[in-house]
């Protein structure tokens, strides 16, 4: 079945990484994933949420000064779980 | 205490024996964490990104940086120095040192002044301390990029007023880079109070990690010209360095299981800090008490009751430093270090570039015993 997404991309792997570190900590559904080529040209690896969860990720990141750098949305037929 | 029938007094070289933590951590690394980080997705590049985005938060907040980005990973304290020296000056700059540098500041510094940078010295006090009426004068009387100078002598232990020197250099529109290397790890680091506005540190001294890693902190406000280029996990279509830390300063693939191995040290010492460091001021004084009672031996740096790092040089009027040292190896197990510990500028202020010394240097896990025992070594050495 496929599932609609929120992608996050960032400047920087520490970013990515920091923002995945902290949406976990906030119990919000995360995973780290290869960077889409719709995102462009960023860090290799991007945070994937369930689109129905993309505001809860917006302020998560935003209370932990993370920054993201660019936010797709893209269908998918892959599983979603946690990163860990 | 004395491992495997040594008695280690050489930790201003490199600490040891490891605290089994930082094993543990490496083996890890290079296990279920053994990918390569900030590139591939995968689970095991993915254990090793977010090893060292632990790494860097520990090393971050031990030594008081506030956003872990602005602390870089290096291959160690000389390549960091080099890094933020000849990153930060060209030819035309005025940069102001101090006159008892480690040859990781002197000769970065003697290239940069074959290339037209102007370098001045800075005096320094019978004990090896910076003169800061002398600093102030030398930093106001000309234009200056730069203000450089240890935070504590690999000699003398001589611990230098970077605080003040940073005030100094940011009154007259420079910016103050400090060599950690004695530092870091025995003394209290806060750089968000230091004021220093790069510092370099040595990953496997104070901060009880392996060999092969370094740190440097750059403020939030200073860019330097990144010394290496090459891949960095992004951005890859571009032929320049990303602008973004850690990124712009830490191309190719990082030494993970050296990261690793460093934060598995600096988190012992963050348990342990307070401590340790008053532990071993109570044994560098008894270690200096010791060699100072013993006839014809000359301690070179602060005199009991200054403060010091805990590093204690000697010279002996009549036993040669490399006689001493090897006798202290060979017949009793104690490690130390004879010669010109690579700070010729050092001892050319203590007046010892001809003889050199013979350096005891505490770290975690010496004893008094260890120290008591080494003194006897060095009296029976003499004496004889």
């Amino acid at each position: 079945m496929m599932a609609r997404f929120t992608v996050f991309g960032f400047e920087t792997t520490h970013d990515a990484l920091a923002a995945e570190r902290a949406l976990l900590e906030a119990a919000v559904p995360v995973v780290a994933v290869p960077t889409p080529k719709t995102l462009g040209a960023l860090c290799g690896i991007a945070i994937r949420a369930p689109l129905a969860d993309a505001e809860r990720v917006e302020r998560a990141l935003v209370a932990a000064g993370i920054r993201w750098t660019r936010r797709v949305e893209i269908e998918d037929r892959a599983p979603h779980g946690l990163s860990r | 205490m004395a491992h495997d029938g040594i008695i280690y007094l050489d930790h201003a070289a490199t600490s040891w024996p490891k605290p089994p933590e930082v094993l543990d951590a490496m083996a890890r690394a290079l296990g279920p964490a053994g990918g390569n980080p900030h590139r591939s997705a995968h689970r095991l590049a993915l254990e090793a990104a977010r090893l060292v985005l632990e790494a860097r938060s520990t090393v971050a907040a031990f030594l008081g940086v506030r956003d872990p980005r602005d602390l870089l990973f290096v291959p160690g304290c000389t390549f960091g120095l080099n890094m933020v020296l000849k990153g930060l000056l060209a030819p035309g700059d005025r940069v102001v040192v101090s006159s008892v540098e480690h040859n990781a500041v002197a000769r970065p510094l003697a290239a940069l002044a074959a290339s037209g940078v102007e370098v001045v010295q800075m005096p320094v006090d019978e004990a090896g301390r910076v003169d800061l009426d002398a600093a102030e004068e030398l930093v106001a009387e000309a234009p200056t990029r730069a203000v450089v100078c240890q935070h504590a002598s690999n000699v003398t232990g001589a611990i230098q007023p970077v605080a003040d020197l940073a005030d100094i250099a940011h009154e007259h529109g420079a910016v103050l880079v400090a060599d950690g290397a004695q530092a870091a790890g025995h003394l209290k680091v806060d750089l968000a109070e230091l004021g220093a506005d790069a510092y370099v540190a040595s990953g496997h001294k104070g901060l009880l990690g392996p060999q092969g890693i370094g740190v440097v902190y750059l403020s939030p406000g200073l860019e330097v010209r990144e010394l290496v280029q090459g891949g960095s996990g992004g951005d890859s279509g571009a032929l320049s360095m990303p602008v973004v830390r850690p990124d712009r300063y830490e191309a190719g693939t990082p030494p993970v299981p050296a990261i690793a191995g460093l934060a598995a040290g600096v988190a012992v010492l963050g348990r342990e800090a307070d401590e340790l460091f008053e532990q071993e001021q109570r044994i560098a004084r008894r270690l200096l008490e010791g060699l100072a009672a013993i006839p014809g031996m000359r301690v070179l740096g602060p005199v009991l009751g200054e403060e010091r790092a805990p590093v204690v040089s000697v010279v002996h009027e009549e036993v040669e430093p490399d006689r001493l040292a090897y006798e202290l190896d060979s017949r009793y197990g104690v490690a130390v270090r004879a010669g010109l510990h690579c700070a010729p500028a050092a001892h050319a202020a203590m007046g010892t570039a001809e003889t050199g010394a013979v350096r005891f240097s505490v770290g975690r896990g010496v004893t008094e015993a260890d120290v008591d025992a080494a003194v006897e070594a060095v009296r029976e050495v003499c004496l004889a």
